[in-house]
């Protein structure tokens, strides 16, 4: 119940915009993160080039809006549908490959998208980026960070419900049994093709939703904000926070999208990227679990297991 | 028009031999562990950073700065990635996945704790393989000096590296651990140690490539950036992985079809080559070019 309140109530209680700004922010790098570990902790595909599907989605929502002229939930819906289906083109060479080989694929794919948004100057106004992408605005009011926030913890409580129940459903057990063994699951009658596609799809609806968010939050998209660092951080997220755990992409991604913020005290200015980036290099080599199963034990051990916590824990995670 | 195409093959191969060398460093590093280590390029990175600050900021001769960078650089691998990354992973029962994301954060802490000590501002390499501004001249083809100098070290890292492979024991028994870790540990062979060694080995041969990149790239943290990474991996996948000397090839390869691309297409898509190549062959010919299915 705390935590519940915590949730409603937080920038209620901080006050500042910018850290509801950067827990705006946090949320939208969720979305992404539980996409990987749908796709990378139970469905076994790993993928390193997710970075591009929150460019495209970016890029496509701001377009649509600004150039075709369509309302923005428009933009939203043609974002998602355009990573969906170039999820589908990437998930073809997972057909055949995987491991490390399907990591560089993605890679290579992630740095491709990158190339052409950087040099395809007259849609995507290279390097300078687009600027003016209109806010969010319900029934003639303009949402400022506060509103965005209600609205991104409801999207990730939907997202989540959504993923639960893939998760506990036949898809949910084709995509563990692909995860644990390919040649077993195709021999019990896993089409494993069908089951790839739909994982890449899933992550990569999830990213362009969060791009097409980031965009409408921030106002200002450039190249920037897509490089190969991005796709290693979202990746990073989804480790630290359990990938093989439901909850693993809501509790990594505000603890790394924070953590920089947590150590930038007076003085600190020029150190304050590297004691994060260790901070989560030693988290991901020392407890390769993630943070979330952790936090559920010491939840379950506080408030004894009962089923009516499960909601409580969602926003607990949300909050911190 | 000719020596404008003889001109850019030697440039192109230059280059292409670098990546190459990076590609040898995957090379023995998958062969020993069958991993692929994402921190791979940042000890390209450390070993020009280091190799500058040895010869440029505290005055030691060439040759002691060399052996000094790749030194400290091969010390980088046994003691960080071996001791610390790989031994933690494999001690929790990480599979391959872990390995990937925690020595992709390696590479990014490793970026900034470079910005850290030395700064983000690149710095230019000093001249001691000859300034770009008066290349050889033989005939109409102008050949930059740093294209020889490369050429010479590949050789002697060709020559070498097949010295200690096929004529040296602790070669012989680093083979051995490649092919198969069980049988060579019967065989007494000390197969924690082969693994520590391989690693110094790619990272070392890694950090030259990295000293030889500085005049291209400048001494700066996009010689960790991945980009460059990338076609050291590139290079390796086109090789065959199992192969070192085929990642030399597979280097020239992309050296040489970089290069074209840049004077016949466009200079802005010129990494998309590397890319295209890349996937191409992991779909179509995983084994590499030489060998057969």
């Amino acid at each position: 119940m705390l935590i519940a309140l915590l949730v409603v109530f937080y920038p209620l209680i901080i006050r500042d915009s910018y850290l509801v700004y950067v827990m705006n922010r946090s949320l939208i790098h969720a979305m992404i993160a539980m996409g990987l570990v749908t796709q990378v902790g139970f469905a076994g595909q790993i993928s390193l080039g997710h970075a591009a599907f929150y460019g495209i989605g970016a890029y496509t929502s701001a377009l649509t809006v600004l150039r075709l002229g369509f309302p923005i939930w428009a933009g939203f819906l043609a974002a998602v549908v355009l990573c969906v289906l170039f999820s589908i083109f990437l998930s073809i060479p997972s057909f055949k490959l995987s491991g490390f080989f399907l990591s560089l694929t993605t890679i290579a794919f992630g740095h491709i998208v990158w190339v052409i948004i950087v040099n395809w100057h007259d849609l995507t106004n290279g390097p300078f980026g687009i600027r003016g992408v209109p806010q969010l605005s319900f029934f003639g009011v303009q949402l400022n960070n506060t509103g965005y926030y209600y609205l991104l913890v409801a999207t990730i409580c939907l997202l989540y419900l959504f993923i639960r129940r893939i998760t506990n459903s036949h898809i949910g057990r084709a995509f563990m049994a692909m995860r644990d063994d390919e040649l077993a699951a195709e021999c019990s009658g896993v089409n494993t093709r069908v089951y790839k596609v739909l994982a890449f799809g899933i992550s990569a609806g999830f990213a362009g939703l969060a791009g097409a968010f980031y965009a409408h939050l921030s106002g200002f998209i450039s190249p920037e904000s897509f490089v190969f660092a991005e796709s290693a951080k979202f990746v990073g997220m989804a480790v630290t926070g359990g990938l093989r755990h439901l909850l693993g992409g809501i509790v990594g991604a505000p603890i790394v999208t924070h953590l920089p913020e947590l150590f930038r005290f007076p003085g600190w200015e020029t150190y304050y990227m590297m004691a994060a980036s260790l901070l989560i290099l030693l988290i991901v080599v020392f407890m390769p679990d993630g943070l979330a199963p952790l936090l559920e034990r010491g939840f379950n051990r506080i408030f004894g297991e009962g089923v009516q916590k499960k909601g409580g824990k969602v926003n607990e995670h949300l909050g911190n | 028009m000719f020596h404008m195409v003889l001109q850019n093959s030697i440039a192109g191969m230059a280059i292409g031999l670098l990546y190459g060398i990076i590609g040898i460093g995957v090379c023995l590093f998958w062969q020993t562990t069958g991993l692929i280590n994402f921190a791979h390029i940042s000890s390209a990175m450390l070993g020009a950073y280091l190799f500058y600050t040895f010869n440029v900021m505290w005055n030691f001769p060439i040759v002691v700065s060399f052996a000094l960078a790749i030194a400290l650089v091969a010390c980088y691998g046994i003691f960080i990635l071996r001791g610390v990354v790989h031994k933690q992973i494999m001690k929790r029962r990480g599979g391959r996945l872990e390995f990937i994301v925690a020595t992709m954060l390696l590479n990014t802490f490793m970026v900034n704790l470079v910005i850290v000590i030395w700064g983000g501002v690149p710095y230019p390499f000093p001249r001691i393989f000859g300034s770009p501004m008066r290349p050889l001249r033989i005939g109409r083809v102008a050949v930059q000096h740093h294209s020889l100098w490369v050429l010479l070290f590949v050789t002697a890292l060709v020559i070498g590296l097949n010295y200690f492979f096929k004529r040296t024991l602790t070669g012989k028994a680093l083979r051995a651990t490649a092919q198969n870790r069980d049988t060579a540990s019967l065989m007494g062979v000390e197969v924690e140690k082969m693994t520590s060694l391989s690693f110094a080995l790619s990272t070392g041969i890694t950090a030259l490539a990295g000293i030889l990149l500085a005049p291209i790239y400048f001494v700066s943290v996009e010689l960790g950036g991945g980009i460059i990474g990338i076609k050291g991996f590139a290079s390796a996948v086109i090789g065959g992985l199992t192969n070192p000397f085929g990642a030399l090839i597979g280097g020239l390869l992309i050296g040489l079809a970089e290069n074209f691309a840049v004077f016949y297409i466009s200079s802005s898509y010129r990494d998309v080559i590397t890319f295209v190549l890349l996937v191409f062959f992991l779909v179509a010919r995983p084994q590499g070019l030489f060998k057969r299915m």
